[in-house]
């Protein structure tokens, strides 16, 4: 008897953790604001599109961890799932039509339980919302119940559904920029202004299974095939590969409107940002919170060597940029050599004092005849390159990208040199790393010195792209997305910085609405990858290794 | 000819003295070997050996040259390597990657050779590549040099952490424990290699070791220590059968045989 009932002990509580989840998003507000936005036009708004996800994923959840393999069992478990969820949902609805939950919770308004009830009044809505759980337990079982391909296909076209409403805002202005008759007709049948139109989500999916299928069909014979050819071919593949990479990114900005470039010369600052990082925490192991305080140095270093404002030493850019960057290696220097002997938690501690102890120095009123306190400093020169003013944002991205490409090839050259050894080796094991030889204090002084840099460029090519810096654009927020971007892209892999950046500072940029809940988000997403895919996003392949590798150490120890 | 000379070494933790004015001298080329009781004080000479430690009093002349105070990687250049009782290796790098750390002291390149792609660092960095190599087929690993370190079974890191030790190029290798949790066979195995590696190389070594088997097989010399203090040194016969250290360590003269 016991034992049925462990069986479906899965589902109920799997549905309970889908169902707070749920409540959460709701009760702060989630649900209502991404209500306005709609992934299918008039038909899914944004905010129930994700309350379905996250009831189908608990269901899913429920009856993949089932212990029995058994089919049916797996796909009751899924469908009690499903219902517990929506479960919750109803009793939350019932409670708060009766009793008035404002007070506690402002967001528990009568709009709530009318989205969550599918606008139906009384119990037909309690019904409608048990129904749609009860739909979202039965498409985790189908899921369940299918063969690999098949349920590939469906959990991908949903995504792929998702991510066209999703990316709209990326996606419809560089249709429309191109101005074709073609691409006008394409961008009138996909979308609305706000949302896919129906006949753009049904087009979407066909054509993502068609490419899905064509390549799953020719997946083993084009690996062959590239595995066949000779090395330096492949080697050509390769370089032709990034030949198209780099036309890509050349051209980007004339694609993407005024508003998209300048979303990604944020990316791109991140990106520096997060390389830099890379280097301190990805390769040296020496978790550093303080990271904005490299970044405030540089943008301050060129705000007062070109902008007339307080010393009018009337450097133009590139005489300001070495400087800056000169700047911050000094101060990372300067900061590594009091926390030399610091490790782990107190390192970052002791970092995250140092980021504070500039932004409130830069804010006092003591040094504000030099540094300009609250009021920052304005009119900072856009750069000029060879006589041509870089004033859009189109322009300033060219600045970023060479800048980005400058510092890759840097943590390239340096990953697999002497220095890069001598970092790995110290994060792994200090003591060892000593005894190997290592000097610890010139090693981890350069660590600290080049992603210094590194922040410090960035910083000085945001401070002449924004025209004036204030101290409260240096707080410690940065220095969290910029962990953030590092962990969540994959620790000491650079395409993963490349992805963390444009997912954790591209998407809230094209979604406004998401500023309210940045850091919730940043915590939640932090939380699943450290459970799910703790390697990152695109994780170096090292990395990878560490992390999932019971089978090769199976075969290792066999032989 | 003495390599290491070890002179009324003092080493105390508090109140707790743990090591109490050692002398001893370490012939060139010769096994030497440290046994003694659990919390005897042999891991800490190591420590105070390779400067991990700094102990109060005494000197230590290594070819004729005070390294007492020296930090641990300085003490590397001197040329002393060791190994560790619990092996340490850098679990997350490869095989090949732990051998190249090892090599560190030998290369001089820095920040701005490796960036600029310097002929003499991709000469340099080729040249330790080499090394590395041929030092995993010195220690029979050839083939696995992409492997994690943490991947491999017990007796193959052993291995890697000693080929990574002689990557220093050391003239004194200290061993803690090298034969520890091993079976009779990888043992007898581990003895061969350390052999070998004094005929071969000419290297000196220092061991600490608790199978009295290994001991007596492969040392020259045998210091025992209790309490922090040498109670006896000698050839491993004179030892076998030294009243004192089978008092102190040994136990019964019959315990003494079983070993």
């Amino acid at each position: 008897m016991t034992k049925t009932q462990s069986l479906w002990n899965h589902g109920v509580k799997t549905g309970a953790i889908g169902g707070v989840s749920v409540l959460v998003i709701s009760l702060i507000g989630m649900v209502q604001s991404f209500g306005k936005r709609f992934i299918i036009a008039d038909v899914l708004p944004m905010g129930v599109t994700i309350a379905l996800i996250i009831s189908i994923l608990a269901a899913y959840l429920a009856a993949k961890k089932t212990l029995i393999s058994e089919k049916s069992i797996q796909f009751t478990n899924a469908v009690i799932s499903g219902f517990v969820t929506s479960g919750f949902l109803a009793v939350f609805v019932i409670i708060g039509r009766s009793v008035n939950l404002r007070a506690v919770f402002v967001e528990a308004s009568p709009m709530l339980y009318n989205i969550l009830t599918g606008g139906f009044e009384g119990p037909g809505g309690i019904f409608f919302l048990l129904a749609i759980g009860l739909f979202c337990g039965v498409f985790s079982g189908i899921l369940i119940l299918m063969n690999d391909l098949p349920r590939k296909l469906t959990v991908y076209s949903v995504a792929t559904i998702f991510m066209m409403g999703l990316l709209q805002e990326l996606i419809l202005p560089i249709l429309n920029s191109w101005d074709l008759s073609v691409t006008n007709y394409l961008a009138g049948l996909f979308y609305t202004l706000n949302g896919l139109t129906p006949i753009g989500a049904v087009l979407s999916v066909v054509t993502f299974c068609i490419l899905y299928l064509l390549w799953y069909a020719n997946q083993a014979a084009v690996k062959t095939k590239y595995t066949n050819l000779p090395k330096a071919t492949q080697k050509k593949t390769k370089y032709l590969g990034l030949a198209v990479l780099a036309i890509i990114l050349i051209f980007l900005p004339q694609f993407l409107g005024l508003f998209l470039s300048e979303v990604l010369t944020i990316v791109g600052l991140y990106v520096l940002l997060g390389l830099g990082l890379n280097i301190v925490v990805g390769y040296a192991g020496l978790l550093d919170l303080g990271y904005v305080a490299f970044f405030a140095i540089g943008s301050y270093v060129v705000a007062l060597l070109t902008s007339p404002q307080i010393f009018s030493f009337g450097f133009n850019f590139w005489q300001a940029l070495p400087i800056a960057v000169i700047c911050g290696i000094l101060a990372g220097v300067i900061l590594g050599i009091p926390v030399l002997k610091m490790r782990g938690d107190y390192l970052a501690i002791a970092t995250l004092g140092f980021g504070e102890i500039i932004r409130i120095l830069v804010l006092s009123d003591f040094l504000k005849p030099w540094l300009g306190g609250a009021q920052g400093i304005g009119s900072i020169p856009n750069p000029n390159f060879m006589g041509f003013q870089m004033v859009r944002p189109q322009h300033i991205y060219y600045l970023i990208l060479a800048g980005c490409i400058l510092v890759v090839f840097i943590s390239l050259r340096l990953k697999n040199s002497r220095l890069g050894r001598a970092w790995m080796a110290m994060r792994e094991d200090e003591d060892v790393a000593q005894a190997m030889g290592i000097n610890l204090v010139a090693t981890k002084l350069l660590a600290f010195a080049t992603g210094a840099g590194f922040s410090a460029l960035s910083g000085a090519i945001f401070a002449s792209k924004i025209g004036s810096v204030y101290p409260h654009s240096f707080n410690v927020f940065i220095s969290i997305n910029v962990v953030c971007i590092v962990i969540i892209g994959g620790i000491g892999s650079l395409p993963g910085i490349v992805i963390g950046s444009a997912v954790l500072m591209g998407l809230p940029e094209l979604l406004r609405e998401f500023a309210d809940y940045r850091m919730f988000v940043y915590g939640v997403a932090l939380v699943i990858m450290m459970l799910l895919r703790p390697e990152g996003l695109l994780p170096e392949v090292r990395h990878k290794r560490e992390l999932h590798d019971e089978t090769e150490t199976g075969t290792e120890t066999a032989a | 000819m003495t390599l290491l000379s070890i002179q009324e070494m003092t080493k105390r933790f508090g109140g707790l003295v743990a090591l109490n004015a050692l002398n001893i001298n370490v012939k060139e080329k010769s096994i030497h070997s440290i046994i003694g009781p659990n919390g005897a004080g042999k891991t800490t000479f190591f420590n105070c050996l390779t400067g991990f430690y700094r102990p109060e009093e005494g000197e230590v002349l290594f070819n004729g040259n005070s390294i007492v105070g020296l930090s641990p990687d300085r003490i590397v250049h001197k040329g002393i390597a060791r190994t560790y009782q619990n092996i340490r290796l850098f679990p997350n790098l490869t095989a090949l990657e732990n051998v190249m750390v090892g090599y560190h002291v030998h290369l001089k390149s820095s920040f701005l050779g490796p960036i600029l792609g310097l002929k003499s660092t991709k000469m340099e960095e080729e040249r330790a590549r080499q090394i590395a190599m041929d030092l995993l087929k010195y220690v029979k690993m050839e083939g696995k040099e992409d492997t994690l370190a943490k991947n491999f079974p017990y007796g193959e890191q052993r291995r890697l952490e000693m080929a990574r030790a002689l990557a220093s190029q050391p003239k004194l290798l200290l061993l803690d424990e090298p034969t520890a949790g091993m079976n009779p066979r990888e043992t007898q195995d581990m003895m061969d290699f350390i052999q070998h590696m004094r005929g071969e190389i000419g290297i000196t070594i220092v061991l600490i070791e608790h199978q009295m088997r290994v001991v007596m097989n492969i040392s020259d010399i045998v210091t025992v220590f209790d309490y922090g203090k040498m109670i006896a040194e000698g050839l491993p016969e004179e030892i076998k059968n030294n009243k004192t250290v089978i008092e102190a360590y040994l136990g019964s003269g019959d315990a003494a045989d079983s070993h």
